[in-house]
Parts: structure tokens; sequence; C-alpha cells
């Protein structure tokens, strides 16, 4: 599904030049559930944001289902992401003035569901992710967990073939954070890809394969049984 | 899509009540004087237009220079309306209208003294749309003796309007048959009158002679006829019916007038433009000036301008807010433009919100605005017929103005950019929002420049010294109802104690009473020295009376029975004749007709008074001579009393029993001279009014601006605090930023209004010049508010425990 080739970022400053990805390689098949792991500063958030088509390399190829897209516009990379590319964040990334439904209807909204079909899938996830009864809350009045479920929910909402989840259990306590790593396993079970930057070994242990990158490499991969 | 972004912009502003309030108000205040003045602006601009043949119908003026003297008239000769009607098949009517003075209606018992009174031909109700409700239009005004009444007039002297063939008695003797009563005139006529009598009862108005202006004439054209097309047609026109008349009185041709430098034109003034561009001699009612109409949309604009700007520096301030939802429905698919049709959405609902405050707010000030103004503006069916879709076109265009900026701005933000929080640190970054900041303190900079430069001249007004004392004076305004007993009064009145003196004349400098004459300085009769001034009848006691003071010879003495073809001028006719001892010489006053010896009288120069102001001090002091005579117009009556009610009582009294039947009209002259002001002080004041609301609503924007850069600051703040830095110093350090803008406002603002405003001073020939102080005090006041207004943000940032501040990171 993902096949990245000599994939290199940089970041400037007036007086510094970064480099945050250095002429990474690498392939994701679909279905797999891939964690990147790495300290702080190694590029592995910037090789997330590539790849969820949030940021542009500045050399290499980024070839996403056959078609590289690497030096895309805004315009199609914003197309193509909103059809196939769902994200988890840390800190949920909610909107506040929304309620827990209209949240989760959201990409539906942009992706042109009608919105009779849109309720529909909305409650269907809703349902699925065991928050139905809040459908009419706001976000700051869920627990943690709850919040990051409707953000799962939102993100797995218009059926997309790739989650990208950034340190998703970061802001939750253990409990919760177990429960959103089975959410994430069920839906990679289901068929969803997923690759997920995480600082846990706990959390990575879920994935089928652990990048370890370093100062933008990768230095290790360890393929889970 | 659009419900989900009312929804997004409805909760969103719920969330950020400050903020909403702020910008609502800031806006609905903005918005509601802007439609104030609009109110102001198309009532001014809707003069006359209520005439359904208005782009029509044409008033000809006169323009006439003699020798120096160059004067612009309003009014015609009495043949011209009927011959333009004989000599051009183009012009399908035309009227005259010749104002009547104030004459005494009997109702009742009760004489009651009514000042709008006119003649008028019977083709009025043919040109002009003044509705007849009862009468016959087109006979109304034919036979002699008949009055058409307007609605209200007959309610007044009969209390219905069905008064067709009833009789009204003027001056106790002079019975008129009502044949037609009207509709009110609208308040945007440039002439309003009570009463229309016949032209035909006026004897003088079948007069023949061309080289006399008193009537109003206007022309209706026929459909499809350019105006240039008769213009251009009047000077042969005014050849062939003057030339005559030239020759016998003025012994030569009009060519050879003309060759000697002066000229006699005719011209015309479109219906619609005599209220607010005509301002000549014998207009039928006071007009306005189209500057004001200026100012006041230049104002109006500003305001608006600057509430926009409020808009736009809030939203943007407030961006870091909303930079996360913007980052998050970028990621979750929202193209650019979805998230500017969001943000149009939300400042357009603001907008919308604010205009229906707006426009609340003005309707219930409407009453104070049109005492403030002096107008009677009303909304009715008809304003609110173009009014809805003005308003409409308003909330979409200020919102999409307001909103735009912000919309562009948030909308172009990287969501990685914005997820990672890098812009929360970025207030200081906008430079355009200090660029907003400096242009809406500019803006009220100079507005309080040009309040400040305005007060300035109208005390200069006040306080000038106009050459005569207008203090303590009493002005009986009707003695000359009194007829031959008005010297008795006078002579009555000196005797009381209180009164210092009294004189017996209607022309006084605070009076309208104008009459020009022609005099010759030699028995030449040579019209390019003619000297063309005004001429008032006064008595003995005239120059004491009213404090003037000579600056040559004597005043008119009883003792001397020369003084009766004794002649006073004032400096400015004695520099206008090039007399270096004016005293004693003659001077030859035409009698009309044929200028020579035999037609004119021959008066000596018995003393030069003073120049005092008797018209605006926007016009230079032009020639005045005072003779001898006995007017009886008004009576002033110096007084030196403390107690003035019972020296009035006394004058009340001593009028009384000389004539029991008619009420003694009074005034005072300052008050008098005052009135004279008045357009000017309305000006003052709309403009002080809006002038605060524009620093208010500046306020308004810089207090929320302060609070956001507070609040981005909060981090550093605590740091700083913890740091060791005292409370001064943070409020100082917070306060400047502002304050660094209000001074480069200053900067661009100060010249600036001093341009403009000595610009406009430049209309008055008597004026102030603006001091170093005025631009002090205007960049003092900006500063001074500015500052009240952050640091009351500042402050409070400042105190805020720093251990607080840093937890919330």
């Amino acid at each position: 599904m993902i096949k990245i080739t000599n994939l290199e970022k940089f970041y400037r400053t007036e007086e510094v030049e970064t480099i945050a990805l250095n002429k990474l390689s690498m392939e994701v098949k679909t279905g797999e559930f891939v964690a990147i792991m790495g300290p702080s500063g190694c590029g592995k958030s910037t090789l997330l944001n590539i790849l969820g088509m949030l940021d542009d390399p500045d050399e290499g190829s980024y070839v996403f289902n056959g078609i590289e897209v690497a030096h895309f516009t805004e315009r199609k990379r914003a197309d193509l992401r909103k059809h196939n590319i769902g994200f988890v964040f840390q800190s949920f990334n909610l909107i506040d003035e929304l309620t827990v439904f209209e949240n989760v209807e959201l990409p539906l909204i942009y992706t042109g569901v009608p919105a009779a079909e849109r309720v529909k899938r909305v409650e269907e996830v809703l349902d699925k992710m065991q928050i139905m009864h809040r459908r009419n809350h706001y976000p700051q009045q869920l627990s943690g967990g709850q919040q990051q479920r409707v953000a799962i929910a939102r993100a797995v909402v218009n059926k997309p073939k790739l989650i990208l989840a950034d340190e998703p259990t970061g802001n939750l306590d253990s409990s919760n954070g177990n429960d959103v790593m089975e959410l994430l396993t069920d839906l990679n079970e289901q068929g969803t890809t997923i690759i997920m930057v995480t600082h846990s070994e706990h959390d990575a242990r879920y994935s089928h394969r652990i990048i370890r990158l370093l100062d933008g490499q990768t230095v290790m991969e360890n393929i889970m049984i | 899509m659009i419900k989900n972004y009312i929804k997004t912009a409805y909760r969103s502003l719920l969330k950020n009540k400050g903020f909403t309030i702020l910008n609502v108000l800031g806006l609905s205040l903005g918005l509601a004087s802007c439609l104030l003045i609009i109110f102001y602006v198309v009532d001014e601009l809707s003069y006359d237009r209520y005439n359904t043949k208005a782009d029509r119908i044409y008033r000809v003026n006169e323009d006439l220079k003699l020798g120096e003297n160059n004067v612009l008239y309003a009014v015609c000769m009495p043949p011209l309306a009927q011959a333009l009607k004989n000599d051009f098949p183009y012009v399908e009517n035309t009227v005259r209208i010749k104002r009547n003075g104030s004459k005494h209606v009997k109702k009742g018992g009760i004489n009651i003294l009514e000042n709008n009174i006119a003649f008028a031909d019977p083709s009025l109700f043919d040109v002009f749309t003044l509705p007849m409700i009862n009468g016959s239009p087109a006979t109304a005004l034919v036979e002699p003796n008949s009055v058409v009444l307007t609605e209200s007039t007959a309610k007044k002297y009969f209390n219905n309007t069905n008064v067709v063939g009833k009789t009204l008695t003027f001056e106790d003797n002079i019975l008129y048959k009502v044949t037609g009563v009207i509709r009110d005139i609208p308040v945007q006529s440039h002439f309003n009158f009570d009463f229309f009598i016949s032209m035909s009862t006026f004897p003088d108005s079948r007069s023949t002679e061309w080289l006399r202006s008193d009537y109003n004439t206007y022309v209706l054209l026929k459909d499809a006829t350019d105006h240039k097309k008769l213009e251009a047609a009047l000077p042969a026109f005014l050849n062939r019916h003057s030339g005559q008349e030239m020759q016998t009185q003025l012994k030569m041709s009009m060519a050879a007038f003309e060759k000697g430098g002066s000229f006699f034109r005719l011209n015309l003034t479109p219906l619609t433009d005599i209220h607010l561009k005509s301002n000549r001699s014998g207009e039928l009612g006071p007009n306005s000036t189209i500057q004001y109409v200026y100012v006041f949309s230049a104002i109006a604009l500003f305001i608006l301008l600057i509430a926009c700007v409020n808009f736009m520096n809030l939203s943007t301030a407030r961006s870091a807010n909303r930079a996360r939802e913007v980052g998050v429905r970028k990621v979750l698919g929202s193209s650019k433009k979805y998230l500017i049709a969001q943000f149009l959405t939300e400042s357009i609902l603001v907008t919308l919100v604010a205009t229906i405050i707006a426009f609340i707010t003005a309707i219930a000030l409407l009453p104070a605005f049109n005492q403030l103004s002096g107008k009677e503006i009303a909304i009715n069916s008809q304003t609110l017929s173009w009014l809805i879709p003005v308003l409409l076109v308003i909330v979409l265009v200020v919102g999409a103005m307001a909103g735009s900026y912000p919309a562009f701005y948030l909308s172009a933000f990287q969501p990685i950019d914005v997820l990672k929080g890098k812009l929360s640190a970025g207030f200081k970054g906008s430079g355009l929002r200090s660029f907003l900041v400096v242009m809406q303190f500019s803006i009220s900079i100079f507005l309080i420049v040009g309040t400040l430069v305005i007060y300035n001249q109208l005390n200069y007004i006040q306080t000038k010294n106009l050459g005569y004392n207008r203090n303590q004076v009493l002005i009986v305004q009707n003695t000359f109802e009194l007829n031959n007993q008005a010297n008795v009064f006078k002579q009555e009145i000196k005797q009381l104690p209180g009164v210092e003196n009294a004189t017996l004349t209607g022309f006084l400098p605070t009076s309208q009473w104008k009459n020009t004459s022609i005099f010759f300085k030699d028995a030449s009769f040579d019209q390019k020295k003619a000297l063309f001034p005004q001429t008032w009848e006064v008595d003995e006691d005239y120059i004491k009376t009213l404090d003037m003071k000579m600056a040559a010879g004597r005043s008119f003495s009883n003792q001397m029975l020369t003084d009766s073809s004794g002649i006073i001028l004032n400096e400015a006719a004695a520099k206008f004749l090039g007399l270096k001892d004016p005293l004693n010489k003659p001077l030859y006053r035409s009698n009309g007709g044929k200028q020579d010896i035999s037609n004119s009288k021959e008066y000596h120069i018995i003393g030069v008074v003073k120049d005092f102001n008797f018209s605006s001090l926007r016009d230079v002091i032009s020639p005045v001579v005072l003779v001898l005579a006995h007017n009886t117009g008004a009576l002033s009556i110096r007084v030196n009393t403390k107690n003035l009610p019972a020296l009035l009582s006394q004058i009340k009294d001593k009028w009384r029993s000389i004539s029991p039947g008619v009420q003694m009209n009074f005034s005072f002259m300052d008050q008098d001279f005052d009135a004279s002001y008045r357009a000017e002080q309305r000006v003052g004041t709309i403009f002080v009014v809006f002038t605060t609301l524009a620093i208010i609503i500046a306020c308004l924007g810089l207090f929320g601006l302060a609070a956001y850069a507070a609040e981005q600051r909060t981090k550093e703040i605590g740091i700083r605090k913890i740091l060791g830095a005292s409370i001064g110093a943070i409020a100082g350090m917070l306060s400047f930023d502002f304050i660094k803008l209000v001074f480069i406002a200053i900067l661009i603002s100060l010249p600036l209004g001093w341009f403009l405003m000595n610009k406009w001073l430049q209309q008055f020939a008597y004026r102030v010049n603006i001091q170093w102080w005025v631009l002090v005090l205007a960049g003092f006041i900006a500063i001074f508010i500015a500052f009240i207004t952050i640091s009351f943000q500042s402050v409070k940032a400042a105190i805020a425990n720093p251990a607080d501040s840093l937890r919330s990171e």
C-alpha cells in the first residue's frame, strides 16, 4: 500500500538546517499494523505527517496505492487524504464547539455524504465504539478515554484504508490506553492498515512490526509474532 | 453544509462571549452611526425630488456684474416667465413665485402673524407636484384675491380641509377667497409656504420692466429637452427683450455694457441642485451645502472602517484559539474554500446581529439626532423600501469585508503547524494588524483635530469683536406695525429707567433686511466706478445704540438739518471709493432709470464708521452706507438693568397702550446672532458626537486586542515575574507595544489634519489659525485614551499569579 524510497526532509531556520528524514525507505503492505518508535526528534512525527499527506517531502518518492504523491498539490493531497486516511492524535483534537455526533459526522460532510446516510453511519460507528449514549455531549464533558474513542470513531467513519495514529494512548491512563489499543487491533483485524507512532513498548506489542528510527533513518525492524 | 457553518459559528461565538460582545457592540455602534448619517445624507439628497417632473424643472437665475460689484440672484425679471413660454416651443410651462413677507391673518378675533406666504402663478400646480385635496388645480390661482392653503393651515384656521369658498382676512382688511387646499409641502422642499396667493392679486406682477429682478422663476421643459439648448439661447433672448430698456435707461447697448467689463446674464439651476448647490441672493429659503453631505459621508465611512478593522483585528488576534479547529478540519478533509466559507458565514452572522441592533438603536436615537441636526427625518414604509435592501447589502459587504482577512488568514494555516501548537505564540507577528491599528488611530486623531479646529473657529465667531456690541440689546421686531406711532413708542421707551438708548430701523447687522443701491462718486456717472453698497436707513441714535465706533467724522444728529442728505460710509466703502479724506465729499445716489444728475440724489459724507460684520464671517465685510431716514422696521433697545423681566413688562405696557390689537414680537440681538451660525454649530456638534463614537469604537477594538495580547503572553509574563519583574515593568512592556502604534498614527494624522482643516478654514474670511497646542492636545488625547484602554488589560495581566499562568501552559 505504501512504498517510500530515499525520502528526505529538512527543516531550516535562519542559521541551522536540521535533517528530519535522511534517505529513508520503507514499505507497508495492505492490512499491516506497523509501530514506529524512536527517541524524541528522531523524525517519526515528520514521517507520519508525510505519510498522512499533511506535509510533503523535500526529496525522494512516496507511492500511495500505486500513485506517486510526493509532489502533489495541497488540493490533490487533501482530496486523496479525506477518502483514504483517518487520523488519531495524542491530544484527540476534537472540535470543542461540536457535539460528539457532529465531530464524527464532519469527515462525511467534507466527502459529500448525504445527510440521511451520515446519520446512519455515525450512529453505526458510535455504537461500535460504545459511546452512543454520549452522542449529544461536548468533548469537554467526556473523560480522556471517551474523547479518544470519539476521535477513533471520527477516524474510521469514512471507512479509510489507512489509519495513522500519533501516540494514541499518550494522554490516557493504562486502562483506557489498553481499551484504545484493543479498538485499533479490532480495526486492523477487519482489514484496516494501521501505522502508529508510539513511545510505549507495551503499545508497540500490539503491532505486527516495529520500525525503529534514529536521526531520520531506520535503524532496526522487529517483526512481531 | 451551510447549516454546519452556522451551527459552528453560533457556538463559537457563544463560547467566546467577551469577544462576541466586543465585536457586536463595536460593529453595532459603528453601523448605527452610519445609519443615522445615511438618513441625514439621503434626506439632504432627496430635496425637491417629490416633484414627478423634477428632472425637467429648472430655476432661472441672473448673474449681474456692475463695475466691481458681482451679484448672483436667484430671482429674475417680472416678464421673464411669460417671455420664455412665448419664445421657446420646448418650454412646456413656467411659474413665478414671489415671497410676500409677514402678514397678519385673522382667526376668530385674533390676528396671527404668518411668515410663509407667497404669490404664485396659476401654473404652480402644473410645474410642481403639490397634490390638491380640495379645489381645482387648474383654476385655483387664476382669479385675484384667491388663496390656496396647505392642509395643516386649513386645519389651523377652519379645523377642517373642506374649506373652498370660505374667506380669510389678511391685515384686518383684505379678504381672500380660499380656492384650494393642497397636501402639506414635504419638508424636503427648497420652498415651504403655507399660503399661495394668486399672482394676479399683485399688480407689480404685470410689470414689463426688464432691468430689475424679484421673481423666483421656474421653467418646465418638454420631455427630452436638453436644458443646455435653452441656456445657450438665453443671451440672445435677454438682449432681444431688455436691449431697448437698457438703451433708454443706461444709454448703452448690451454689447457696450459688456465691453465695459460688466455683464448681465441668465442661467439655469436644475431644481434638484437648488438645496445643495445654490446660495444666491433671493433664495426662497435657507439652503444647505453639498460640502456637509461630503463631510458626513466621509465620517460615516471612517466609522464603518474603524468598526470593520476592529472586527478583523479581534478575529485574527483570536486566530491562535481557532487554529486548532482549522487544523483538525483540514486534516479531516476540509478544503480551504470550505474554511473561508465557514469564517465568512461567521462574520456575516455577527454583522447581521450587529445590523439588527444598529437599526433598532438608530431608530431609537432618531428623535435625538433630529434635534441635533435640525432635521425632521421620519422612518416610514417608503424609507423601509430602500432601507431594507441597503441593510442587507451592508450586512453582506461589511460581513465579507470584516471577515475576509480572518477567513483567508486562518484558512491558510498549515494543519501540522497548528496541531503542533506552533502558532500559539504568533500574536506579535502580524504586521497587518499593527497597520490596521495605526489606521484606526490615524482616523481618530484626524477627527479629534477636526473637532478641535471647528470648535476653535466657532468660539472665535462667538467672541470676535464684530464692530458693534450685540449684548444687552433687546429688539422689538414688529414696530413697523405701529406705523407713524413707532417714533412715539421709541421716545417713550427711551424715557424708561434701565434703557440706555434706542434706535428705530429694520437694518441691523443681525437682521435679514438688505437694500442695495447704486452710488457714483462724481457727476460723470462712470459705470466702472459705481459703488454698489448695502444702503441702510437709520436714525441718529443708531451708531450709539449699537456701540459702533467712528473712524472719522461724526454720527447723524437731529440738530443738523442738512443731515437728511448726509451719509456715513463704513471703512470698506471708503476704501472702495479710494477717498483719502472722504469727509464732506459728495456721493450721487441713482434713483434708477436714467443715470444722470437729474435722476439722482446728492449726498455729502459726514463720517466713516469702523467696519462691522453684518453678514456671515465667511464673507469679507462689504461696503455699507448709512443714510438718515425714518425706517420703522424694528426698535433696538440697549438696556442696562439687572431686572430685565421688569423692564420687558414695562416695554410691553407701552406697546399695548399704543397698539392694543397687535402682539409685540421681540428677540435679543446676541441670540439672533447665534441663530445665524446655527448650521455651523450643528455641524460642530454632529462632528463631536461622531468623533467621540469613532474613538469609542477604536478603543473597543484596542481593548480587545490588549486582552488577547496579554492572554498570548501569559507564559512570558509568568516567567518574567518569577525572575523578578515588577508589575509596573510588565504593564509598561505590554502597553508600549500599542502606544508605539498610536505614536505612528499621530505622526501620520497630525500633518494631514492640519492641512485639511486649514482648507476648511479658508472658507471663512475671518478665521483662527490652527495653534500648535491643538495638534499637541489631539495627540495627547489619543495617547491618553489609548493608554487608559490598554493599561486596564496590562495591569490585569501583570498582577496575575505567575504560578497560575505557568500551570495553564
